[in-house]
């Protein structure tokens, strides 16, 4: 659903030592691990860049439309998840043994400040079972720490028995890990609630959350742009307090929403991605608002009321909100 | 002392959590923890931290006392906020969320629990102090035993709602453990006066009696700060309470003696304190030569006290004060030398042999010495007039029968320097000499000395009255002689005075004065504290307490020196008749004006007063008569018959030559 955080610990979580130890004690023939950096710092992005065109629900082409009133306060509530991964030790042959840590929090604002609703850390070990012994696969059982097969993942990401190859599949493991956590926090949020949930990504990953009117996703990477032609140009020329026309996000393995650009910051002599978010709703008919328009208006106003306090000093400050922040500053403090 | 005004809620509920960094990490000494934003924690506030691991099978408990505070946001620079808002503050106020923020503090350790081993203070839960936690965490469980209870309350220390009386250990107040005490503060609050007439209140009602008796003698030194001890003043219902907590009653001094040389007239009280309505307990304070001439140092300085003066000062003490003296240069006449006009007469016909004989020496003495002498002590009784009589005259202070619990005030401020510096020496060496021989009539004297950086400054010449502030300071408790001293800047006063000083008192400082050395020990927030003080509130040092502790104290229940000016005016200058029938009305209201003009009829001044002051020592039981007998009688008027003469006798009838 999110980003990773950029600033992870320099050092792993306590309970990393003791695992790695008594995996030290259970595989006498394992290498052990000295590096302190996180595997999502050291794992490149390789998710392409690509534009897709998408189904305009709003009018007959996408462009720029002014989000002409105020901006208002409008969200209850955010909602963002964070991961970290190690290696624990390395197998004989270079299987990575990965000591993965997800959390997810709801922080509930009431009369301006933010404070816990509900949240979540798990730690898991990540191996690829297809690539270990029955005995060490039972070792890493005993050792207390719930195991996670990462030859579970697609075919094409377990093709390879290149130590790295295990590694970054590990690592995805570890993300989809975060987003079900997520997904688990808003599934609670959206059953128990009706006031407007800001989710730091999509909400396409969950059918129930992708329905419901409460959850807001606010997307902040763009490696996926969907408009292509003057469709694009019009995205990429948004000015301060513009949205795109709403299209249609569609995907075969995630739920459809309606979707939207919105320029939260004024752009001028920065990047065209500068303050530019996109914005996941339920789709008229599916929970969300029959008049698409009205409902993008009306989110905007609420995401433009976000923009401050600033987020500073996260590099990404021009498309996070606070909110989105102080999220992750909790989950930095309790994993 | 276990009642404790909070609710159980409030005092069982944790308002922070210890928290340590590498960077700030916590020691025996300090720590650091942090509490919700609407926590009732301040500077001062006195904490409780209960660890979560035992030690040697005991929970570690720490007592600590708030000394720095913190707060910051997750801002990493101000430019950040001022971008997030377009620099515009008016935005600010609009944003939607507040930044995540916190209140950080760093405690001082007062007491841990157990105290071996010292450790440093681990994580824990931190609790507000209730009343029981002040008393362990400022180890005053250990004077205020059942039995053995030498607790002086000298305020009570809220915070947070707690409001716990803050005791002194008599024993470390007044002695013999330690002792004396000192205030500093900024002049104009009447913190310093108001706070150390609180606590002789205080002390006399909770003066242990197993200790025996103390009394109080203070030195006015300026306006009628101390004139109106035993009159009352008012005291609102929040000092009222605070005397309830503190279990003083609400009320002036009962037993208050006042004492105030006169003005140079020799007949009027040199005091604010002169009204009629008051003139019940105040008695004169004159001396004779003998008395002066023991503490001729105090008003001679260096240059004047030679080895060569000082030997004929001593010869005139030894040999000729109240002595019966004869030299063949004086003609083998008798003197006695008795007060300055008879000094002043011995030395004209010393100076006068000289001079017949063309000599420039009498027994070694010089004559230069001999004439720089006589003008030196002759000058005495000039500057301080009032104070020093010609004729001998004493009235002192009771010593040898100080009563218990009584306040002796010496109003010294309408005088000059030398006799202020005179009478302070005087005053506290015979308090000395007394308590050393234990025939003063009480155990124990406070003297209360205001301005202290006048008498024992940090610089400048050794003084005998420096000097005897320091050997109070030094082993004045050994005596049960003790030093209550104020001043407006400690750093200026001499440190060993105020370093013997067991318990200290800070009012309101100034923070020219707080950038000084000596308050370096200081956090910053506390310093800011000191500056800012409301009056009636003071930080207190003791040798019990391991750290400074903020205290509010009463108003004093007499009644202010402004008000008492104002209410008892001073008497105007009068003249002797009727300063006589003031001074005797004191003891007996009969006297009239009419009957003093009578009695005195022609009679010189001098002898008018020598009669007045004679009553006022003896305070006779028929004070007419005895005034009467203090006249030298008139010759009665003679009528003298007219001369007679004899009649020119008349021309002879036959004269022939009669008209």
């Amino acid at each position: 659903m999110s980003a990773v955080s950029l600033t992870p610990p320099a050092s792993p979580h306590a309970s990393f030592s003791s695992v790695a130890r008594a995996l030290a004690g259970l595989l006498p023939n394992s290498q052990s691990v000295d590096s302190g950096l996180a595997l999502e710092l050291t794992t490149a992005n390789t998710q392409p860049a690509r534009l897709i065109s998408a189904a305009v629900i709003e009018g007959r082409a996408l462009r720029a439309r002014r989000v002409f009133e105020a901006p208002v306060v409008g969200f209850a509530a955010f909602l963002d998840g964070t991961q970290q991964s190690f290696v624990a030790c390395h197998l004989p042959g270079g299987v990575p043994i990965v000591y993965g840590t997800v959390g997810a929090v709801i922080r509930d604002r009431r009369n301006q400040r933010l404070f816990t609703w509900r949240h979540a850390v798990e730690h898991r070990l990540y191996a690829p079972r297809a690539n270990v012994s029955s005995a060490v696969w039972r070792s890493l059982t005993e050792i207390g720490v719930a195991v996670h097969d990462t030859s579970e993942a697609e075919a094409s990401e377990t093709a390879s028995e290149h130590p790295h190859a295990l590694r970054e599949a590990a690592v995805h493991r570890v993300q989809k890990d975060r987003e079900l956590a997520e997904q688990s926090l808003a599934l609670e949020w959206c059953s128990r609630e009706e006031r407007p949930l800001f989710m730091d990504g999509g909400i396409s990953g969950s059918e129930r959350v992708a329905r419901a009117a409460c959850a807001i996703g606010v997307i902040k990477s763009h490696r996926t742009l969907y408009a292509s032609g003057d469709a694009l140009v019009a995205v990429l020329g948004l000015g301060y307090a513009e949205r795109s026309s709403v299209f249609l996000v569609t995907s075969p393995k995630r739920a459809s929403v309606a979707s939207w650009y919105l320029r939260i910051r004024d752009p001028r002599g920065q990047d065209p991605m500068w303050g530019l978010v996109r914005l996941e709703v339920a789709p008229p008919g599916a929970g969300g608002d029959g008049d698409v328009g009205r409902r993008a208006d009306e989110v905007s106003r609420w995401i433009l009321a976000e923009v401050a306090p600033v987020a500073l000093p996260d590099g990404r400050w021009d498309k996070m909100v606070y909110g989105v922040r102080d999220c992750e500053e909790f989950l930095r403090a309790v994993m | 002392m276990t009642d404790s005004p909070l609710s159980p809620e409030v005092t069982s509920a944790p308002l922070g959590r210890v928290v340590a960094t590498e960077r700030k990490p916590n020691t025996p000494h300090e720590f650091h923890f942090w509490t919700a934003l609407d926590s009732p924690v301040g500077i001062g506030t006195i904490v409780r931290v209960e660890g979560a691991l035992p030690v040697n099978g005991q929970i570690p408990t720490i007592y600590g006392i708030v000394v720095e505070g913190f707060s910051y946001t997750d801002l990493q620079t101000p430019i950040h906020d001022m971008l997030g808002h377009d620099g515009t503050p008016g935005g600010a106020s609009f944003g939607a969320t507040e930044r995540a923020e916190i209140r950080l503090y760093t405690a001082a350790v007062l007491r841990q629990l157990p105290e071996e081993p010292l450790q440093p203070v681990p994580m824990g839960r931190v609790f507000l102090a209730d009343n029981d936690d002040v008393a362990v965490a400022l180890r005053m469980d250990s004077y205020l035993r059942d039995g053995a209870n030498t607790g002086i309350p000298i305020g009570v220390y809220r915070a947070g709602g707690t409001d716990a009386p803050i005791y002194v250990d008599a024993d470390f107040l007044i002695g013999p453990e330690a002792a004396h005490l000192n205030i500093t503060g900024v002049s104009g609050l009447a913190t310093k006066t108001s706070a150390i007439e609180w606590i002789l209140s205080s002390i006399f009602t909770h003066f242990p009696a197993q200790k025996g008796s103390v009394a109080a003698v203070c030195f006015n030194v300026k306006g009628p700060d101390l004139c109106f001890l035993d009159q009352p003043g008012p005291v609102d219902e929040a000092d009222a309470a605070l005397y309830e907590k503190c279990g003083v009653p609400v009320k002036p001094f009962e037993h208050v003696q006042y004492f105030a040389p006169y003005k140079a007239d020799g007949y009027s009280l040199n005091t604010l304190r002169s009204n009629d309505a008051l003139l019940h307990n105040v008695s004169s304070l004159t001396w004779g030569l003998r008395e002066v001439l023991q503490y001729a140092e105090v008003l001679l300085n260096k240059d004047d006290v030679d080895a060569k003066a000082d030997a004929l000062i001593d010869f005139i003490r030894e040999r000729i004060v109240d002595r019966d003296f004869s030299d063949p240069l004086l003609g083998n006449k008798r003197y006695l030398v008795r007060s300055f006009a008879d000094l002043e007469q011995w030395f004209r016909d010393v100076l006068s042999g000289l001079e017949g004989k063309n000599s420039d020496g009498w027994r070694t003495h010089h004559v230069a010495t001999i004439r720089k002498v006589r003008n030196r002590l002759s000058n005495i009784s000039t500057r301080c007039a009032g104070l020093v009589t010609d004729d001998g005259a004493v009235s002192d202070l009771p010593f040898g029968s100080f009563q218990d619990r009584t306040v002796y005030v010496i109003d010294v401020a309408s005088l000059e320097e030398d006799a202020q510096d005179l009478i302070f020496a005087r005053v506290v060496t015979r308090l000395r000499e007394h308590l050393e021989k234990r025939d003063l009539g009480v155990n124990h004297v406070v003297v209360f000395v205001d301005e202290l950086n006048k008498y024992a400054p940090n610089d400048g010449p050794e003084t005998y009255v420096r000097k005897m502030l320091l050997d109070l300071a030094e082993r004045g408790r050994y005596l049960g002689l003790v030093l209550f001293s104020a001043q407006q800047f400690r750093s200026q006063v001499h440190r060993r005075v105020v370093g013997n000083s067991g318990t200290a008192l800070y009012g309101r400082m100034d923070a020219d004065e707080l950038a000084t050395p000596g308050y370096a020990v200081l956090s910053p927030a506390v310093k800011i504290k000191l500056a800012t003080l409301e009056k009636g509130q003071l930080m207190v040092r003791h040798p019990h307490f391991t750290q400074p502790i903020f205290v509010r104290f009463p108003r004093p229940a007499v009644m202010r020196g402004r008000d008492g000016a104002e209410r008892y005016p001073q008497a105007v200058d009068i003249d002797l008749e009727a300063a006589v029938v003031r001074s005797l009305r004191t003891l007996d209201p009969t006297i009239t004006l009419g009957w003093v003009q009578q009695a005195v009829g022609i009679r010189e001044e001098d002898e008018i007063v020598r009669a007045r002051n004679a009553t006022m020592r003896e305070r006779p039981a028929d004070v007419r008569k005895f005034f009467l007998s203090q006249l030298r009688p008139l010759v009665a008027a003679q009528t003298v018959a007219r001369p007679t003469t004899a009649a020119v006798r008349s021309a002879p009838a036959d004269d022939p030559y009669g008209f």
